[in-house]
């Protein structure tokens, strides 16, 4: 089955949207890394837009990016949001909560803290119904995310993924190790966009001895491991550049998630 | 979601009703509200379901790390009424590589950080130790890691999270992985377990209940949080031989796109979801023999569920609310109503609504108070979570 990239969001280190990723992944040597650009929240009203946690903001900017390199609105596209840990600085707050005497955990934390909290923001922000999932497989949350993504596109049915990991805070950096913040979001169809177009098509299999696709600049490769949701760096370099070549994931140890990307115009 | 289609071949629940289907059968039979009472720090007395046994459990050595209170729920309930021998069996027959792993949670093993978070350590050091086992106990994507470690599948594994309709969502899931050719069979479970976070987070919502969960009543007042593991082994209905039984035929996803903890007043969520699941069966609302509700006992909720049923024309059909019976169970409630209706098809029972004397009078549903026999055919189950996320699965039993 063929699907269609109509349109990428992008938001980490040293890439603060999709045309700058571009001119990066054309030319991966010239990769330095960098800050990060802060992240929009789009469509909340002041009082949500207080309550929104740092994790749901990323979703929001790289979601409207990709929408927006789509030209699509938000009804009816279902999104799938995945994140190898969720919001681990909303984690730590809310366990030392439950440490302390008395106790006092915060409402807005607790509602904040379940895993599919930025995909409430999503539907609260851009106003869509549509069907939202979260779901996790730790560091394989990238490629769990996609496979979940491609099997939810169908005739008529877009679908949004959308994967993002943030640091975490101290008291929990040497339990969990995420380099640097990422989010990406894909906006993918099975009707062709107008113009120039990207095509994937995708099978799960065995793990081949390559096992992952890899990044050539070793800053990149660096980002690409420190972060579940840079595991999509390949795929990006491959969108930039219009290259068609095979690209794998290897998920969980044993299986692994193939993608041939060919171009269209 | 358009043309969903699995056989589920076999399941298996835990509750607070106990540890197996009889047990829960009876439990459902019973009328009986399994809930006891717990006190808070701050002296405020909640309602829990928790399920015995779990301090006896007995973790492999070579899954030492994984050792947390959901993971020993769901090992408890992998190795009741044979579900892990009729695991073995399907994966001996299409190879490890093509079963997946699907488990809804919204608790993980967090209650295995909030402790190390009281540690002396802890306080001493203002950090978790690097031995501290994040990945396999607290981690979202645990339980599923656990699960797949654990039968030895190889095929794709992931956790969906999405508050109390996670369960429900990876049935979901794993319907679209069996469709898409990627997995011949899916292991797709429900586990969440008693912890602090969703007690005093719940709390802290002003959301739990002072005494007793009463779904559906006009004195409702709020939730009991319960703990339960179920698990089912579904796929194409080919691979099980075609035989009968109960299947899911068809599912609703929504977004409300409203607020985070409140339903949409006019349940524009919960309506999208249970009209996409009747949509997607291709069933009109005369055709649903009963509705397992998701009724937690929250003044906002029920309200909204009552409505978005009767909107869609199932003001007349038998519902029900097994909430006050075993707790609310979150991240399990969709795998907790897909059991219940499961062996209320095989036996012919409507389960009832526990604790609840009287429906609100103001609501529309046919709410049975006590379980009472019944022939069910096709069914819905309703779970309508955090965030706005709600999921209908329209379920079948076929001769």
């Amino acid at each position: 089955m063929t699907i269609y990239v109509a349109g990428f969001g992008v938001l980490g280190p040293g890439l603060p949207d999709a045309e700058a990723c571009r001119a990066v992944l054309v030319a991966e040597e010239s990769y330095q890394g960098g800050a990060v650009r802060a992240p929009v929240a789009e469509g909340l009203s002041a009082n949500e837009a207080r309550r929104c946690p740092t994790t749901a903001r990323y979703v929001l900017d790289v979601g409207r990016q990709a929408l927006r390199a789509a030209g699509w609105d938000a009804a009816g596209v279902a999104t799938v949001l995945s994140s190898g840990s969720g919001d681990l600085d909303i984690l730590d707050k809310n366990c030392r909560a439950l440490a302390g005497v008395p106790i006092a955990l915060s409402p807005t934390l607790f509602h904040n803290s379940v895993h599919n909290a930025a995909g409430g923001y999503w539907g609260i922000a851009t106003g869509s119904r549509a069907a939202t999932t979260s779901l996790s497989a730790y560091d394989d949350s990238f490629a769990a995310g996609l496979l979940e993504a491609l099997a939810t596109v169908a005739p008529g049915q877009p679908c949004l993924l959308i994967a993002y990991d943030l640091p975490p805070p101290p008291a929990l950096a040497r339990v969990r190790k995420v380099s640097a913040p990422f989010a990406v979001a894909l906006a993918l169809s099975r009707e062709a966009p107008e113009g120039p177009c990207a095509r994937l098509s995708w099978e799960w299999g065995q793990a081949t001895g390559e096992g992952a696709s890899r990044m050539a600049s070793p800053a990149l490769e660096a980002l690409r491991l420190g972060n579940p949701a840079a595991r999509s760096l390949p795929l990006l370099r491959a969108l930039c550049n219009r290259r068609s070549e095979t690209l794998s994931w290897a998920y969980p140890e044993e299986g692994a998630l193939h993608v041939v990307t060919s171009f269209e115009g | 979601m358009m043309g969903i289609e699995i056989a589920i071949h076999r399941y298996t629940l835990t509750s607070a009703f106990g540890r197996g289907l009889a047990a829960n059968r009876a439990g459902l039979a019973s009328d009986r509200s399994m809930l006891s009472t717990h006190m808070l720090a701050d002296g405020f007395s909640c309602a829990i379901g928790r399920v015995s046994g779990i301090e006896e459990v007995d973790m492999p050595g070579r899954l030492a790390r994984y050792d947390c209170r959901n993971n020993r729920l769901a090992q408890l309930a992998l190795e009741t009424d044979g579900f892990g021998e009729a695991v073995a069996a399907v994966i001996r027959e299409v190879g490890a590589g093509h079963v997946g792993v699907v488990i809804g949670t919204s608790t993980s093993g967090i209650a295995t950080t909030e402790a190390a978070y009281r540690s002396p350590t802890f306080a001493r050091e203002g950090a978790l130790g690097a031995d501290f086992p994040y990945r396999e106990t607290h981690n979202v994507f645990s339980c599923a890691d656990f699960v797949r470690r654990y039968i030895g599948a190889q095929g794709p594994a992931l956790v969906v999270s999405t508050a109390c309709s996670s369960s429900a969502k990876a049935f979901v899931a794993a319907a679209r992985l069996v469709a898409s050719g990627t997995c011949r069979a899916v292991v797709v479970g429900g586990v969440d377990s008693l912890c602090d976070t969703t007690l005093y987070g719940f709390h802290s919502l002003g959301l739990l209940s002072r005494g007793q969960p009463r779904p559906f009543s006009a004195d409702r007042d709020g939730i009991g949080v319960g703990e339960a593991a179920g698990f089912a082994l579904v796929g194409p209905p080919e691979l099980f031989g075609a035989r009968g039984g109960l299947h899911l035929v068809g599912a609703g996803e929504s977004a409300d796109a409203f607020h985070m903890t409140a339903p949409h007043p006019e349940a524009l969520g919960a309506r999208e979801a249970i009209g996409a699941a009747l949509c997607s069966a291709a069933w009109g609302p005369g055709d649903v023999d009963y509705v397992h509700l998701h009724g937690t006992g929250t003044p906002h909720n029920d309200a909204a569920e009552d409505q978005g049923l009767a909107c869609l024309g199932l003001a007349g059909t038998p519902a029900g609310s097994t909430k006050g019976a075993i707790g609310h169970t979150l991240g399990a409630a969709g795998m907790c109503g897909v059991a219940f209706v499961g062996q209320g098809m095989d036996t012919g029972f409507m389960p009832g609504t526990a604790n609840t004397k009287a429906r609100d009078p103001a609501f529309h549903s046919d709410l049975l108070l006590a379980g009472r026999p019944g022939v069910i055919r096709r069914a819905l189950v309703n779970t309508f979570g955090f965030g706005g996320s709600n999921c209908s699965l329209a379920l079948e039993w076929r001769p």
